[in-house]
């Protein structure tokens, strides 16, 4: 069985930004929620009862052979900064994250693959991968649920489809998202607009990481909000055209500031690598600002290709818990912020000043 | 005349509520023949779509209580949740008079749902069907499954689905009075029907 300390030496591929195209779609995710017959959903099922569907439900997704020496820990097993690392991994949420006896996470050796047990459903199957790739994690998904329905009853009705706890999810059970990194239209101000014009499909749209439009970090998720009365393939046709459009987007806006202001985007660029490679105490809202325009710079030719993987993933390592395991102890927000700046600068130490050709 | 506009600036879908009292006289409740007196306008997507209902009818509906009603409303609070890596709407339910039937499965009540936000079990999808149904309006795109089906259960929802399609294509029949076609569909039915009495082939991949 996979240990923690292996999962944390080995972020997956789609942590650090794998894909070649994954300048603005960092990644994509598919969730399936799936419930057992005749067994009380986890919110309403006593502890005892769902103490004891656990080892049945645990024992089908650990045999899959998907899960062969995958990483499987009952919620209680962890301790509260391993549950939050897992949070910010996006392996588990922040609900399950609440959760100890009696629920349980899966999550197979490359971490494409992670089975939520007894979490608001009794299972919430999940895959995600960097780009936009939906359909390849669909594809995953789709054939461990395929496996799982041999030997589990799922809760199924020929009206309403999958049977899920919440009837927002009911129908498909299916949670089609895509994280993505959108300054351009951010500094344009045309976020707004594409906010609007998104939520009137029916999708929804709303920060990564802070509150509001402006969300820190200039990464957004769509998703898709309704799961009932349209297959599979027409609720992943429309979110994958949506993002497509939305990228697009993105990039004439990257385009119009680099003709209409190249000096505003020079300077923005240029000083969030300074403070970032300068800094001793930074928090996390000005780390994640400045990491998002240092990743933009990458894009832009200022920085060399590989320095988005690094953004990407010290966009993880510098979330709160992730800092609290490394440093083997509690940490105050003040320790933090200088722990944060200490990890960052370290990371950037070779990365050179701004290239900016882009200025006649 | 009495107009009464029930605030609901936390709400989405909107829902605007206007309670005549003596004005209209000529219109007729959509579900009994009582005089309507309650005109309830619920905007979703942009598109209003009207009702009009009798003060007992729109009771049982629970338009007439203000807190209710508002269902597939966005969770202000959850948008910045970075964690829950979702932005599913929270729900929020009414109904009409307060039930306290339970769930024979799982001994869930109805009005838990207002607490919780969701179900006890996949029973009570069945015995609270009408109930889950009426408040199902605007969150999704549709009000039946058009997605996969496990395996082993492909047949008997296809079944299910066709012989839905057959029962409605009857009723429009036999309201045209069209017997010829009325009495072919029947047939067509219970052949379906009588075959349920057989085992189901089972099915392996869809």
């Amino acid at each position: 069985m996979m240990r923690f300390s292996t999962l944390m030496k080995h972020p997956a591929d789609w942590m650090t930004g794998a894909d070649t195209d994954s300048a603005i779609v960092l990644t994509s995710r598919i969730r399936l929620a799936r419930n057992i017959t005749g067994a009380p959903f986890p919110g309403w099922a006593r502890k005892e009862e769902r103490i004891k569907i656990l080892p049945e439900l645990r024992d089908k997704v650990e045999t899959l052979a998907e899960m062969k020496d995958a990483f499987s820990h009952q919620l209680s097993e962890l301790s509260s900064v391993q549950k939050q690392v897992l949070v910010e991994r996006h392996l588990i949420s922040r609900e399950q994250a609440a959760r100890s006896e009696g629920s349980a996470i899966v999550v197979n050796r490359n971490q494409t693959l992670s089975v939520m047990i007894n979490e608001e459903d009794h299972l919430r199957l999940q895959s995600i991968r960097s780009g936009l790739h939906l359909r390849e994690a669909y594809q995953l998904i789709t054939s461990i649920d395929k496996d799982l329905e041999q030997s589990l009853p799922y809760a199924f009705d020929h009206e309403l489809g999958y049977l899920t706890a919440c009837p927002t999810n009911v129908g498909t059970g299916l949670r089609a998202s895509a994280m993505i990194h959108l300054p351009g239209l951010v500094i344009s101000d045309h976020i707004g607009q594409v906010i609007q014009a998104v939520g009137k499909l029916g999708l929804a749209v709303r920060g990564i990481f802070g509150e509001g439009t402006e969300s820190l970090g200039h990464l957004f998720q769509i998703s898709n909000q309704s799961t009932l009365g349209e297959s599979e393939e027409d609720i992943l046709n429309r979110l994958e055209r949506v993002i497509q459009k939305v990228r697009e987007q993105e990039r004439n806006a990257r385009s119009k500031l680099l003709e209409e202001d190249p000096q505003m985007l020079a300077d923005k660029i240029s000083r969030a690598y300074g403070q970032l490679k300068y800094a001793y105490v930074i928090d996390s809202k000005e780390a994640l600002t400045h990491l998002s325009l240092v990743r933009l710079g990458s894009d832009m030719g200022c920085f060399p290709r590989e320095t988005m993987k690094l953004c990407d993933s010290l966009l993880m390592d510098i979330e709160p818990a992730h800092l609290q395991h490394k440093a083997d102890r509690k940490l105050s927000p003040e320790e933090r912020d200088t722990m944060r700046a200490e990890i960052i600068r370290s990371r950037l130490q070779n990365l050179t000043s701004p290239v900016i050709n882009f200025i006649n | 005349m009495l107009t009464k506009k029930i605030p609901s600036a936390d709400a989405f879908p909107f829902a605007i509520l206007y309670l005549q009292s003596s004005i209209v006289s000529a219109m007729q409740c959509e579900h009994c023949d009582n005089k309507a007196t309650v005109f309830y306008t619920q905007i979703i997507d942009g598109i209003g779509k009207k009702s009009c209902l009798c003060e007992s009818c729109a009771n049982e509906q629970g338009i007439t209580d203000p807190d209710g009603f508002l269902l597939g409303s966005q969770d202000i609070q959850n948008q910045g949740d970075p964690s829950s890596s979702e932005a599913s709407p929270k729900i929020k339910v009414s109904i009409g008079k307060p039930s306290n039937r339970s769930c024979p499965g799982c001994g869930f009540a109805f009005d838990d749902l207002k607490k919780t936000g969701r179900l006890g079990c996949s029973e009570c999808y069945d015995f609270f069907r009408n109930e889950i149904k009426n408040n199902l309006g605007g969150m999704h795109k549709g009000t039946s499954h058009t997605g996969r089906v496990p395996a082993g259960m492909l047949e008997a929802f296809r079944e299910r689905q066709e012989l839905e399609k057959l029962e409605e294509k009857l009723n429009k029949a036999i309201s045209s009075e069209d017997y010829e076609k009325a009495a072919a569909l029947r047939d067509e039915i219970g052949k379906i029907t009588s075959q349920d009495t057989t085992p189901p082939e089972q099915q392996t991949k869809p």
